[in-house]
């Protein structure tokens, strides 16, 4: 996609390469982007965050990088990770003390000591930055001040950069494949293209609704006895062999004259109205209420409701690209190689339109951002012992001395924002034809 | 125009059923027993199951709990239609999770049957006796109601039959009803037919359901009683929009008022040190989470921690209504500065941008040329000319922005402590206060609704080149 921003001289001798040679489409949208020196920016503090969402655990841990006791060399962070995918478990030492407590022959810290949930029963009741610490040197000083419980703060911006990012990326993926799928549904086939036999709109209405009853209905004892997610994989598969059987079935159906009669299915009237629908409906009022009513609340919840109720702009952008590359000349030429319609519609039409969705995602990302701070400032949605952006500033709240809570989290969540619309700012403008020259 | 309002108000129907549906559904997925929530405090005497269950039967009715859910039901046939007369959420679960094992249910009824008898023996049999031995029976063939696995249910009977047995006095009461209890158990396992757990049985219960009941009281502007304090919750509401709408408005007037002028002459100065720093100002503002100014706000400003404690803390104050007028009105303003403040620079900093880019369109026409041709002051071109063709886009805008502003108001209510719409839907949602949950979805919907439909109304008949009708597009 988008490549970072190189030294000016290379970027000079490549256009002038690109330009000799009859420029790429990509290549004149990365040029048209570099222009914007905001946008450019933004892309530099993006690849700042990506990295920190990913190297969270080697920038703020309570365990040590690397350690060295009675001869034995621990790397406990990468053990981290093991032990979590039950490949390994921790020594009994471990258990035993704390990790400051071991006597070690030699030991890295991470850059800040302590891990989001690491609780300070030395610095509790609300630190300030610069405030006098009980600490033991100034590689364990709180930079950005403790909460209530002795908390780092900064420790606790991390993890939020994660949770930010994952939320951005996870629920805006889902909305992604969602719009995708029914914007070129609808804009694809229109309201006159898709045709059926008969007996598969028959079949595959008996197939969604034996769907319902085998994947779910029949299965609520088993979702309430076994674990969520295996249970829903578990759903999922019968659901999916239902429509697989009823569309085989159809398949051999159709050759009856009868029931292999086509039938054309208005797919674009049927997925607009499913846009207007979803889209008239209060969205920050259902989410808060859908997260109100789950028990054991997750960020993954969090993630598929956003995702979920976010996709229809997506889906509009696609479906208008694909109302105009249907026409195109290398589509009847498809069309005419006799190539399936699936595929044409996802090797050669969706690769073309899905240009503009970038706009879209880049700003659905910064609301979706919005929405989880918002969430998890209202504590709602998210688990109580996770740390994020909108739950240090929650705690602002409740200690009015405490403005290291207010500032910090807060302005994290601007500036994630505000990077994430300078950068659909600064796509629409290099994707906007009429400003090329 | 008539046929496309038409069309827009019927497309209305089905999004409002949609929501109508998620909401119920939600309500019925939700764990809790409104019920037992609005028994808490009453405490009805337990010691008596007869007292319990009609206390309990006349509350159901009261909140119209003792219907059917909905108009059909679809559930494996091994499930009786009648399931939904079982009033207490808890028991009704645990008895379809024992249909859900072992798939029938005449015996699983007839042993329910005999466990609620059974609560009358132990009541019987406790009048004159007190003993340890009694309270453990009693307490095992309590947790049976709640009981649905195999092992946890042969234990719960195998205790209270040794218990029974051990207890000479206990024994002649006792022991005929639990041996009768276990073998009505082990009839459950004996007739099982887990095959009805796969045939699927379409169940219809007629018109008289929640569902049906509350949407029709909902078409009557009969929205129902608060669950939570038995307030009906049109009373609730009224109060509650009171502030929303007085704040919200206040918040969009200001809005409009300083973002009109903002917008025209940033455009009319295009590019100049004023248009650039107004522009990157109301950017700025535009990203600013407002639940962040907010806290902001009220961590600075209405503390004495840091020597600006110039506002007063959250609420609306609480003055008296026999205090003078204006002292109370003073008191009413101060206390919504800050959160008109709040809402009101996003809506500032969006109706700007608009205003600039509508500004600029118009200005770069031939019309406007021409009146600067034609010698005409530039103020007169601007506000007579430019401006009243860049206005009509920005009235519409109002028609999107009430329902925007409407759902942030919930963050700042929240945060100052102002018992608007937003703060009532947030307690609402917590306490599981149905009732008013619903209201304020299906009316937001509404609100939502209606504002898109009155923008575009309203820009077709601000600019005659729109049209909704189809022989012209």
């Amino acid at each position: 996609m988008l490549i970072g921003v190189k030294k000016e001289k290379d970027t000079a001798e490549a256009i002038a390469r690109r330009q000799a040679m009859g420029e790429s489409y990509w290549g004149i949208v990365r040029r048209q982007f570099r222009k914007k020196r905001l946008a450019v920016w933004s892309l530099r503090l993006l690849y700042g965050l990506i990295f920190i969402a990913l190297t969270a655990d080697f920038m703020a841990n309570e365990r040590p990088l690397y350690c060295k006791i009675d001869g034995q060399v621990y790397f406990p962070v990468f053990k981290q990770y093991a032990v979590a995918l039950g490949l390994s478990t921790w020594e009994a030492q471990f258990f035993q003390k704390g990790w400051r407590e071991h006597e070690y022959e030699t030991v890295i810290w991470a850059p800040i000591p302590y891990s989001a949930t690491t609780i300070d029963r030395k610095n509790n009741n609300y630190r300030a930055p610069g405030g006098e610490q009980d600490v033991e040197s100034t590689r364990f000083r709180h930079w950005l001040g403790t909460d209530q419980l002795g908390r780092d703060v900064a420790a606790g911006m991390i993890s939020g950069t994660r949770i930010a990012m994952l939320v951005g990326v996870v629920s805006m993926s889902i909305a992604a494949l969602i719009g995708v799928f029914f914007g070129a549904l609808a804009g694809y086939f229109g309201d006159d293209r898709f045709r059926a036999s008969r007996i598969r709109v028959a079949l595959n209405i008996l197939g969604f609704l034996a769907s319902i009853f085998y994947g779910f209905t029949a299965r609520s004892y088993a979702f309430s006895e076994g674990t969520f997610s295996v249970e829903l994989l578990k759903s999922l598969g019968i659901i999916a062999a239902i429509m697989v059987a009823a569309n085989l079935l159809a398949g051999f159906l159709k050759r009856f004259p009868v029931l292999g009669r086509p039938v054309t299915l208005p797919l674009d009237l049927m997925v607009m109205r499913l846009i207007e629908v979803i889209s008239s409906i209060p969205g920050l009022l259902l989410v808060l209420s859908i997260l109100a009513v789950i028990e054991q609340p997750s960020i993954l919840y969090v993630m598929a409701i956003i995702g979920l109720i976010r996709w229809t702009g997506i889906a509009r952008f696609i479906r208008a690209e694909l109302l105009r590359i249907r026409s195109l000349e290398y589509i009847e030429a498809a069309q005419a190689l006799g190539f399936s319609e699936w595929r044409i519609i996802f090797r050669h039409a969706i690769p073309n339109a899905l240009t503009p969705v970038l706009i879209t995602i880049a700003f659905g990302v910064a609301s979706a951002i919005l929405l989880e701070a918002f969430l998890s400032f209202l504590s709602v949605g998210v688990p109580p012992e996770q740390v994020t952006w909108g739950s240090l500033l929650r705690l602002a709240r409740s200690q009015a001395s405490a403005w290291w809570l207010a500032i910090f989290p807060g302005f994290a969540i601007f500036l994630t924002v505000t990077i994430f619309n300078l950068l659909g700012e600064g796509l629409t403008d290099a994707l906007d034809p009429r400003l090329r020259s | 125009m008539v046929q496309y309002l038409i069309k827009r108000i019927l497309i209305f129907i089905p999004t409002l059923l949609v929501i109508s549906l998620l909401a119920f559904g939600l309500s019925k997925i939700a764990p809790g027993d409104p019920v037992e929530m609005k028994l808490r405090g009453f405490g009805p005497d337990q010691q008596n199951p007869a007292n319990a269950e009609r206390v309990y039967r006349e509350t159901a009715d009261f909140l119209g709990l003792d219907k059917p859910v909905f108009y059909i039901g679809l559930s494996p046939a091994a499930y009786p239609d009648t399931l939904y007369n079982i009033l207490r959420r808890d028991h009704r679960e645990n008895l379809s999770k024992l249909v859900a094992q072992y798939g029938a249910w005449p015996p699983i009824s007839d042993y329910y049957h005999r466990l609620l008898r059974m609560n009358y023996v132990l009541q019987e049999v406790g009048r004159q006796e007190q003993g340890n031995a009694f309270r453990s029976i009693r307490s095992a063939l309590q947790q049976l109601f709640l009981a649905h696995a195999d092992s946890r249910i042969t234990s719960l009977l195998e205790e209270a039959e040794t218990l029974a047995l051990q207890d000479s006095s206990l024994q002649a009461a006792l022991l005929p009803p639990i041996r009768e209890l276990k073998s009505s158990y082990q009839a459950i396992k004996d007739q099982a037919r887990p095959g009805l757990l796969y045939l699927p049985d379409i169940k219809w219960y007629g018109l008289d359901n929640q569902y049906h009941n509350w949407l029709m009281g909902f078409l009557q502007l009969d929205f129902g009683i608060s669950y939570y304090d038995s307030r009906p919750v049109a009373d609730k509401m009224k109060d509650a929009l009171f502030w929303t709408i007085l704040i919200n408005g206040m918040a969009i007037l200001v809005a409009y008022l300083l973002s009109i002028p903002l917008g025209v002459f940033s455009a009319v100065w295009k590019d100049s040190f004023f248009d650039r720093s107004t522009t990157l100002t109301l950017f700025i503002l535009y990203s600013l989470p407002s639940f962040w100014i907010g806290t902001m706000l009220l961590v600075f400003f209405t503390t004495p921690e840091y020597g600006m404690d110039w506002f007063p803390s959250i609420g609306l104050g609480n003055l008296p209504p026999e205090a003078p007028f204006w002292s109370r009105f003073w008191e009413r303003a101060s206390h919504m500065g800050l959160p008109v403040f709040c809402l009101a620079y996003g809506a500032l900093a969006f109706i700007s941008r608009q205003m600039r880019g509508g500004m600029l369109n118009v200005i770069g026409q031939d019309y406007i040329r021409t009146a600067w041709a034609k010698g005409l002051s530039g103020r007169a071109v601007i506000w007579r000319h430019a401006f009243r063709n860049a206005l009509f886009p920005i009235i519409t805008l109002f028609a999107n922005i009430f329902p925007a502003v409407f759902a942030g108001s919930v963050a700042i209510e929240v945060i100052f402590n102002i018992p608007g719409m937003g703060k009532l839907t947030i307690d609402a949602i917590l306490q599981r206060d149905w009732p008013v949950v619903y209201t304020v979805l299906m009316l937001s919907a509404i609100l939502t609704m209606a504002g898109i439909l009155i923008a575009d109304v309203l820009y077709a008949w601000a600019d005659p080149r729109v049209s909704y009708s189809r022989n012209k597009s």
